[in-house]
């Protein structure tokens, strides 16, 4: 005997539009159950994608080449001498696609007439950072940093703004050389950028790598190499330790150690690995809500029915084919519930989200955990086909009590039943 | 009768660089008024009053100088902060701590915060030397003032200069005392004043006994140092201004 028997669909379907508000209602706690789940989903992902993306772009690139103690000092004294030559020559053991920046980043002080404000001061040289960090984007207001410009600093908007400067005002930095001597040199703002972090803005100012290395008279020093793959699934394990490996056989006996982006930002590699599982939970949460909606509904629709169950037992149906009866219909639900939720967060997702979410009503909120002002919602298929996976499956489990309570029905019993 | 020296020194420089070396003599000038401020050495005892909106306090201190660049200073009064204690040397400044007897170097990033929670900044007190080489100066006003000429000396920052002021304002009185110092920012706007007031006699030489920093920008800010003791030109040894003799207790007898 086949499962899908023509008789048993037929009259599980007609079954379900006898009562078409209750069909409906239910239908529409499953509907909306899914879109949540499927639309939160894809919430959550662009979030996550948007923090890795930030993060990275946040000057750490995918690969960053470093002296070991400069994570625990981030000093001058751990510095990578001739970092020109390394850079080369690593650039030989990527593809022709990679873009290498090599940044001298220490902490220093801004001094206007009125204000002193620590910050961290990146040499920079301008042309490498395009597609590679969000100093490489178009600036905010003024003119870029010109290669030979030796006193051109640029500034995040938030900080120019907090301490009441323009472009084009000269300002003093301060930072340590190699002997611990403080070395101070003017500087004129050219530009100013914008980041997705207010944070970001406040901390960053950037000179050119050749300026702030005559400054504290370490030619040729950086602090960082940064490698950056233009694979957009670069924040997907594999690649990225590929290429570290090979690296790190390169610089063996330099003194300096590459790392990879998960090393760099534990954080929110550990919180890519939790997604799933936070999202599953997420997915049975809602169900239980809606599963009990489910049982309950379908409880009713066997009560009701209770006296043709007890015809039907007394034709000579057996109790398992009663089960599949309510079986069937409880799937036709949750098929039609399905597909109208997928259409429904597909074009949720597609085409009102397109253009993304944004928090900015929370922005300082959020920003606090890296989360970008604006969400792009992603769809993910395995996030899909889990949503579909939870109802059908955990629905189906639900079902089979109200199957179960009739199947157990005698035709005495329903004919006792008024 | 040194002052009549002085200033018919200052007379002859003006009339022997009458138009274009007038920078030569402003620089001079103001050369001459920092070293006439500082004196080649020097033994102070001061009140530092610092004045704010909901509070105001007054430390006593105990000082020595020698040269540009080298300094000692003690806190006497009150007893909760007897004994810290700063030395500056050259461009380096320690702080001493009685409570941790420890010395701490105070970092780059420091010497541009205030100085014992007053409106001098370290920086006031370690580099003031900076406005010599980074500025170039000009007399802008000469007028009479109780039978003193007094110069007004517009020194204007250098463009390279790492300094973070646009100008300075300097009155100075024909026997090199400096009776103002104004700060300008870039926009030529007022940002901090010192005054010197209340011109009295310490050991032999006329000193103002009131100095006052204020902040332009915020009303019923200053600190203020007041002179005690004063005394120029002593016989101080080298050794005086060490880290060891910072930590020593003895000079707060």
């Amino acid at each position: 005997m086949r499962f899908f028997d023509l008789l048993s669909v037929q009259i599980s379907w007609r079954n379900l539009w006898r009562n078409p508000r209750r069909t409906t209602i239910i239908l529409t706690a499953i509907v909306v159950g899914i879109i949540s789940m499927i639309v939160l989903s894809a919430f959550g992902r662009g979030m996550m994608e948007g923090m890795v993306k930030n993060s990275i772009d946040n000057l750490v690139g995918h690969i960053k080449i470093q002296n070991p103690q400069y994570r625990i000092d981030p000093a001058i004294d751990n510095r990578i001498d001739q970092a020109e030559k390394i850079a080369a020559q690593i650039g030989e053991l990527l593809p022709d696609d990679v873009q290498l920046a090599t940044r001298l980043r220490l902490d220093g002080v801004l001094s206007t007439s009125r204000e002193h404000t620590g910050v961290m001061i990146v040499g920079i040289d301008p042309a490498a950072e395009k597609g590679v960090s969000f100093i490489g984007r178009p600036l905010y207001q003024g003119t870029p940093l010109q290669p030979e410009d030796a006193r051109g600093l640029l500034i995040g908007q938030g900080l120019l703004e907090r301490l009441g400067l323009e472009i084009g005002k000269k300002v003093v930095v301060l930072s340590q050389d190699a002997s611990g001597e403080g070395r101070s040199k003017a500087f004129r703002i050219r530009g100013s950028y914008r980041a997705e972090m207010r944070d970001t803005e406040k901390r960053y100012i950037f000179i050119n790598l050749k300026s702030f290395q005559d400054m504290l008279a370490a030619p040729g020093s950086a602090t960082e190499i940064s490698i950056s793959l233009r694979n957009a699934n670069a924040y997907q394990t594999g690649t990225v330790e590929d290429y570290v490996d090979r690296i790190n056989e390169r610089l063996d006996g330099l003194g300096l150690e590459a790392t990879g982006w998960r090393q760099l930002l534990p954080a929110i590699a550990a919180y890519i690995d939790m997604f799933d599982v936070y999202m599953l939970i997420w997915f049975v949460v809602v169900f239980v809500a809606m599963g009990f909606g489910l049982a309950n509904t379908v409880l009713m629709a066997v009560y009701e029915r209770m006296r043709e169950f007890g015809l039907q037992r007394a034709l000579g149906l057996r109790s398992s084919g009663i089960i599949k009866n309510v079986m069937i219909e409880v799937l036709f639900l949750l098929l039609i519930g399905m597909a109208l939720a997928d259409l429904c967060s597909f074009f949720l997702v597609k085409v009102v989200f397109r253009s993304g979410i944004d928090l900015g009503s929370f922005g300082a909120g959020i920003e606090m955990w890296g989360i970008s002002r604006i969400v792009y919602p992603v769809l993910s298929l395995s996030d899909i086909v889990m949503a579909n996976g939870v109802v059908v499956l955990l629905g189906l489990l639900v079902g089979l009590y109200p199957a179960l309570h009739a199947a157990r029905f005698t035709p005495i019993e329903t004919m006792r039943h008024l | 009768m040194r002052r009549i020296a002085v200033a018919s020194f200052v007379v002859f420089l003006m009339l022997s660089s009458k138009s274009q070396a007038a920078d030569g003599e402003a620089l001079v000038l103001v050369q001459k008024a920092f070293d006439y401020w500082r004196g080649l050495s020097s033994y102070s005892e001061f009140s530092m009053t610092i004045h704010r909106p909901d509070f105001e306090r007054t430390m006593i201190l105990r000082g020595w100088t020698k040269g540009r660049s080298d300094g000692l200073f003690y806190v006497l009064q009150p007893p909760k902060d007897m004994g810290n204690g700063s030395l500056k040397k050259g461009r380096q400044m320690w702080s001493y701590n009685p409570k941790i007897n420890r010395a701490i170097k105070l970092p780059p990033s420091m010497m541009s915060q205030s100085w014992m929670g007053s409106d001098f900044s370290n920086d006031d007190l370690a580099k003031s030397d900076s406005i010599l080489d980074d500025y170039d100066h000009a007399v802008v006003e000469r007028e009479m003032v109780d039978g003193h000429q007094v110069f007004t000396v517009e020194s204007i920052a250098k463009e390279d200069a790492p300094v973070v002021w646009g100008k300075q304002i300097l009155r100075v009185r024909d026997d090199f005392i400096l009776l103002s110092e104004q700060f300008f920012d870039e926009d030529m706007e007022l940002v901090k004043e010192m005054t010197a007031e209340d011109l009295v006699e310490f050991s032999g030489r006329i000193f103002p006994k009131i100095w006052t920093m204020r902040r332009v920008d915020e009303r019923d800010r200053f600190t203020r140092l007041e002179y005690h003791i004063l005394e120029f030109d002593i016989d101080i040894e080298d050794r005086l201004f060490t880290l060891a003799s910072l930590k020593s207790k003895k000079r707060l007898q």
